[in-house]
């Protein structure tokens, strides 16, 4: 990582070493990062929940989705049939929580890249811009750093309507500031380095500066940080489904539980309603939690011993 | 630092448990004065009648005020109250009312025909007053006090609803000072002697979002009700009510949800109550929008001003499994527009009902020309003008309903079977009021309560209550089908004169035969008023229309009247339950709370232990 | 005191943004404006026509006039018919209760909990109380709400039913009487156990790894070297330094705190503010909505200012 490695391989183009030494830091870090028993139990769970997601299809057809096939009683307590039960309308608990886990990736995955992408802009470019931009944009991080999440975010689900892409929007939209301050000290601190001042003085644009070199040595924290935000990213879904601003016709376990909530499944006594839809969020956001403490413990030496 | 603050934290803890002991003395209440308390899931939006809309507030001010003639409570028949008897003339055009004498405000000042008068030409003649009354006097000319006990009103044309004037009477002392303009930001809370009126009891105190207390009004003119004490207490979800219910919190539950309900079976000293009811839920179609003088509005789907499809869809639509499986079970499949809880209005459509058939719905749909394309869904005839378009319905439910998503669902399905796209939208009931006003619709779900009196409801039907436009932005206006038809608007103008109930009722069954076979609606289901009471504690209570209407909520305060404690001799016929304080069960609890937070943690701890268990560890010490 | 100065016109600054950004947030909204403050009301022609003046002023006019007093929006609450401040002030108080009880119970049990597995760091309690806090951390507060009242309220096989299910007060007690403040005490309890576990694990997480920074700094080394008892040490040294960040946290939070607010009060029929943002949504009563953004975010801001300005008087090293 350091200026004396491309030193020592002379033969190589710029570009191959760098390369080459990004894939030893990547098999570096694997390395570490299975060491890492929690996080590497927390990327188990995650994968039982992707196959879950992408092979729901196959376990329960579509049908089982629609209120006028439901099979079962209202509010049916668990069988043999029904291994969960069923919820207000007669359909399987069973099969709308796998089902509903496509909805919780989807929104998670999607509202964390729109996050990441505007946290890692923001974030770059005022660490990279001294002046007025710079400090533009950092004031800026600021404010929205400070409004609290929530409310806006029903503010804007209210402004909004309530729709499966806009609970993806609202959640993106809300949650960069946190990135985009991390990466802006991280900017600070890659552009003190000596190579940075090296390519500056070599007559690099701003625009090579930020991607060649600012760009790939931010990655890294980058990543760690969207484990974590994507965890985020998953409770904020339930949340808001939960207060009726998700999509009401998409089965997600924020909306189980809204359904569940609004249909006297607690005076009904009907924990086989309220406990899967719940325990699927824990066990998928302390999942990503895990592996996102891991990646940090690998690639933030600092934070190594926590 | 530690140890002080944990012990610290443990005494909060403890004191927050300490009154376990106290914890059953809510059933307490019966010693002194006689407390009864109802569960309700609305806050009284505003205890002025002229601001108020919500239910919860209608219920206050008839307990508060008294109006001049009641609904009756066996079969909704015009009784008297302030007003003791009232004489129309021969031409029907002059009605003179006789009030009691010698009531008394609750403040004790008399109350006057004077008062009467003040409080109708007060409506007439306010702008802001219009908005809540101004349909029960918009055919009335003018409204006179020619002596203490006499009101003489006189009508543009003869009217039935003179015995159906549901404007409350106010003390003309009070609101004199409340000028036009004050009136709309004035509150009408309880001051420390409560709000002054002359109903059977009188708002002591409201605390907002929580419950409001009424005491019995000592100076009420007629028979005193048994309870002394009246409090609503609001609950903002069912789970709340149905536990404080069967805990004994309070002592009547309204309005509950089907599985809610469902739940309090079997619970201690708790009757259940299916009251039918007056409310319908129907399957609107937009039946080609426009505005009160014609002009067309909005972006319907041509498909739906086809009476043909209408019918088609009625087919489709299996109102029994919406019963069963969104209502579970407690309601009535439905017809026409006027409930059959009025069953001298009601109309049924009997041998000629549309039953549920989607082989013969997707039949007329053939026969009409909307064919199945390619794939699947069915396209507008060939020849006309829009040949081709998909038959493709927006479909709108309201987001406050857990019925209404249920039912948008479940039609959505049917509606697929039968080779018709569906695309439903859930949104709240404001925008949807926005949506449907101005047109841009094709079907949604919601729902009316229908008054006794029909008037109103067969009103949302005419050509004059489409929407209407005004500096340049449409306004909704009753009518949500933009339903015209001009037989149907003559006979609408003919009940509006007939004072004889019987021959009204005819016109009001065949207005309702027209609706039902031009199809604006598909009633889905009349719902049950799903109430529940404590019946070891409280009897007496006399439901509205008899045998199996509402117990509270009713036209008019028939069971806040008849309602009493249970005595020694009713429990001695074996009617009521014991009582319901489990002070046992109440300590035992907490041990077992404590024990089982305490494990579910520790069950979570381990888990993680046994992970991290062989992570190698470089401690620091 | 140069940088108390600097943080509290940054945070007036911040205050500035709040506003400016409240007014633009409601004008996004599509269509017409008149329809989305007038739902559900029955209002006659003439009202309409006077509210659509005030609607239709230009944009740059209202600015101003909103400027001048934030707090007095012409438009009333919606669902209330009453201005919507009025509304808002009747339910700040059970927020207040709750959300102070349930921030002090977890800050002092999160800050115990993090002390002692930081200071015995790898330790069986350390594993065990880490692992419940992220269990806990990844817990919807509102679900965790739901299964405590399934358990505890409405009793499922040997749970007992036997706390209330939502208000603060059984109507009838006397609130200030003995009787009545435990009653009170006894409504509080499950909407504060909630909060108080769902705040605890970040408390825990953050007072343990901050002990640990503060493990490794060369002069408690030392100290521990010289031989210095471990108790000692810990109650004079670590403990103090390390804690000046979580209580800070305390303050930071309030963010967290207030969105866990309108969910669990949701659950619990707790009529404070998180019950009444509830309501507003499920209208929507936009003025209200409105309002309610407005007085959480302006809290945040000024708990922030406060976290800064007593870190400054707290530790000398920031205070220049």
């Amino acid at each position: 990582m350091s200026v004396d490695q491309e030193r020592d391989a002379p033969v190589l183009s710029a570009r191959q070493v760098t390369r080459a030494r990004r894939r030893a830091s990547a098999g570096r870090s694997w390395r570490a990062f299975r060491s890492q028993r929690t996080g590497l139990a927390g990327l188990a769970v995650l994968g039982v929940f992707v196959l879950l997601a992408v092979f729901a299809p196959l376990l329960f057809s579509p049908d089982e989705l629609k209120v006028t096939e439901a099979l079962g009683g209202v509010l049916d307590p668990p069988s043999a049939r029904f291994p969960l039960g069923t919820d207000e309308s007669g359909r399987s608990v069973l099969a709308l929580v796998v089902w509903g886990t496509r909805v919780s990736l989807v929104v998670g995955v999607a509202a964390t890249v729109i996050s990441m992408v505007i946290g890692t802009l923001v974030g770059i470019a005022s660490g990279h811009f001294g002046g007025m931009a710079g400090g533009a944009l950092e004031r800026l991080t600021d404010w929205f750093l400070v409004i609290p999440f929530l409310p806006l975010a029903i503010a804007l689900a209210t402004v909004l309507g309530s729709s499966l892409l806009n609970v993806i929007v609202v959640i993106g939209v809300t949650s960069w500031p946190g990135t985009a301050r991390l990466v802006r000290a991280q900017t600070l601190s890659v552009e003190a380095r000596p190579y940075l001042e090296r390519a500056r003085v070599l007559g690099g644009g701003h625009w090579h500066q930020m991607t060649r070199h600012v760009l790939p040595n931010v990655m890294p924290l980058v990543l760690a940080n969207t484990t974590l935000t994507v965890a985020i990213a998953i409770l904020s879904e339930t949340t808001l489904s939960f207060l009726g601003l998700g999509d009401p016709f998409r089965v997600s376990w924020g909306s189980m539980l809204d359904n569940a909530f609004a249909s006297g499944a607690i005076s009904s006594g009907a924990w086989w309603y309220l406990l899967p839809p719940g325990l699927c969020v824990v066990a998928i956001v302390l999942a990503f939690t895990l592996v996102g403490r891991a990646l940090e413990n690998v690639l933030d030496p600092r934070a190594r011993e926590r | 630092m530690p140890r002080p603050a944990l012990s610290a934290a443990a005494a909060v803890v403890l004191l927050a448990l300490l009154p376990l002991g106290t914890g059953g003395s809510a059933t307490g209440a019966e010693d002194e004065r006689t407390t009864f308390t109802v569960g309700m899931s609305q806050d009284v939006d505003s205890l002025n009648p002229f601001t108020g809309i919500v239910s919860s507030a209608y219920e206050m001010y008839q307990l508060n005020y008294d109006t001049l003639t009641d609904y009756g409570q066996a079969d909704f028949a015009a009784e008297p109250s302030l007003a003791e008897s009232w004489e129309v003339s021969d031409d029907g055009l002059t009605w003179t009312y006789t009030i009691r004498s010698g009531v008394l405000w609750s403040d004790g000042e008399p109350l006057t025909a004077r008062d009467v008068a003040y409080t109708f030409n007060r409506v007439m003649k306010g702008k802001y007053e219009q908005t809540n009354f101004g349909s029960y006097v918009g055919q009335i000319a003018s409204v006179e006090a020619t002596d203490d006990q006499t009101v003489v009103m006189r009508v543009k044309a003869p009217s039935p609803t003179m015995l159906h004037l549901f404007v409350y009477i106010l003390p003309e002392h009070i609101w004199r000072d409340i000028d036009a303009k004050d009136v709309t930001d004035f509150t009408n809370e309880p001051g420390p002697d409560g709000i002054v009126g002359s109903g059977p009891f009188v708002v002591k105190e409201h605390k907002k979002g929580q419950f409001i207390r009424l005491e019995r009004n000592e100076n009420y003119w007629g028979e005193k009700p048994a309870i002394q004490n009246l409090v609503f207490r609001i609950f903002t979800n069912e789970d709340s009510l149905a536990q404080a219910l069967r805990r004994g919190e309070i002592d009547f539950a309204d309005d509950l949800g089907s599985n809610v309900f469902e739940s309090l079976e079997g619970a201690e000293g708790v009757t259940q109550f299916p009251a039918t009811y007056s409310g319908f839920d129907e399957i609107a179609f937009n039946v080609g929008a426009a505005l009160d003088d014609g002009t067309p509005i909005g972006d319907g789907h041509p498909a739906l001003k086809d009476q043909r499809v209408r019918v088609a869809i009625s087919h489709a639509i299996d109102t029994e499994a919406l019963v069963e499986r969104v209502l579970g079970g407690h309601g009535t499949p439905g017809t026409s527009v006027i409930p059959p809880l009025y069953q001298d209005l009601h109309y049924d459509p009997g041998a000629s009902a549309y039953a549920f058939d989607p082989a013969e719905a997707a039949r007329l749909l053939d026969e009409a020309g909307y064919t199945e394309g390619p794939d699947g869904i069915r396209t507008m005839p060939a020849g006309g003008e829009d040949a081709g378009r998909k038959l493709s319905f927006r479909l709108l439910g309201r987001a406050s309903s857990q019925t209404s998503q249920q039912s948008v669902q479940f039609v959505a399905g049917w509606l697929e079977d039968i080779g018709i796209e569906v695309k439903p939208k859930i949104v709240s009931e404001d925008a949807l009021t926005e949506i449907i006003g101005e047109g841009t619709f094709d079907m949604f779900e919601w729902g009316w309560v229908v008054e006794p009196d029909p008037d109103y409801q067969l009103s949302t039907f005419t050509c004059a209550n489409r929407s209407y436009k005004d500096g340049g932005s449409v306004f909704a206006n009753l009518s949500d089908s933009f339903f015209c038809d001009e037989e149907y608007d003559a006979l609408y103008a003919q009940q509006k004169e007939q004072i004889d109930p019987a021959e009204r009722a005819g016109t009001v069954k065949e207005m309702q035969r027209i609706l039902y076979e031009q199809a604006p609606y598909v009633v889905t289901f009349y719902y049950d008023n799903l109430e529940a009471y404590r019946s070891d504690r409280f009897t007496g209570f006399t439901p509205q229309p008899e045998p199996d209407g509402s117990l509270l909520f009713q036209y008019g305060t028939h069971s806040y009247r008849s309602i009493r404690p249970v005595t020694a001799e009713d429990r001695a016929d074996g009617k009521e339950g014991t009582k319901a304080a489990d002070d046992d069960a109440t300590s035992s609890g907490l041990l077992t709370t404590a024990a089982v937070v305490g494990g579910g943690l520790l069950a979570g701890g381990l888990v993680l232990v046994a992970l991290r268990r062989r992570r190698p560890e470089h401690d620091v010490e | 005191m140069g940088y108390v100065v600097r943080r509290v016109l940054t945070g007036l600054g911040t205050m500035a943004f709040v506003l400016v950004f409240n007014f633009f947030l409601f004008r996004l909204l599509p269509g017409d404006p008149i329809s989305l403050y007038t739902r559900g009301r029955n209002m006659d022609r003439e009202q309409l026509r006077e509210l659509r003046r005030e609607l239709n002023r230009p944009v740059g006019e209202q600015f101003l006039g909103y400027l001048a007093n934030p707090f007095s929006s012409g438009v009333d609450s919606t669902q209330f018919s009453r201005p919507v401040w009025d509304v808002i002030g009747d339910y700040v108080w059970p927020t207040l209760v709750l959300l102070v009880t349930a921030t002090a119970l977890s800050a002092i049990i999160g800050i115990a909990i993090g002390i002692k597995g930081g200071w015995r760091r790898g330790s069986t309690f350390d594993r065990t109380s880490t692992g419940v806090t992220l269990t806990l951390y990844a817990m919807p507060e509102f679900w965790l709400g739901m299964v405590l009242l399934i358990l505890f309220s409405t009793g499922v096989g040997v749970f007992p039913g036997v706390f209330p299910s939502g208000g603060t007060l059984t109507p009838g007690i006397e609130p200030w009487s003995v009787e009545g403040v435990l009653d009170q005490a006894w409504h509080l309890t499950l909407p504060a156990l909630t909060l108080t576990l769902a705040y605890l694990a970040e408390y825990a997480l953050v007072m343990r790894s901050s002990l640990l920074d503060e493990v490794r700094q060369d002069y408690l080394v030392t100290a521990r070297a010289k031989g210095l008892m471990d108790k000692l040490v810990r109650r004079r040294h670590a403990v103090p330094n390390a804690l000046l960040p979580t209580i800070t946290l305390v303050f930071l939070n309030i963010g967290f705190v207030v969105s866990g607010a309108i969910t669990v009060e949701t659950v619990f029929s707790w009529p404070g503010l998180g019950l009444l943002s509830y309501q507003a949504i499920r209208g929507p009563d936009i003025p209200l909505l409105q309002a309610i953004f407005l007085l959480f975010s302006l809290a945040v801001v000024v708990a922030n200012i406060v976290a800064d300005v007593a870190v400054a008087a707290l530790d000398p090293r920031v205070r220049t």
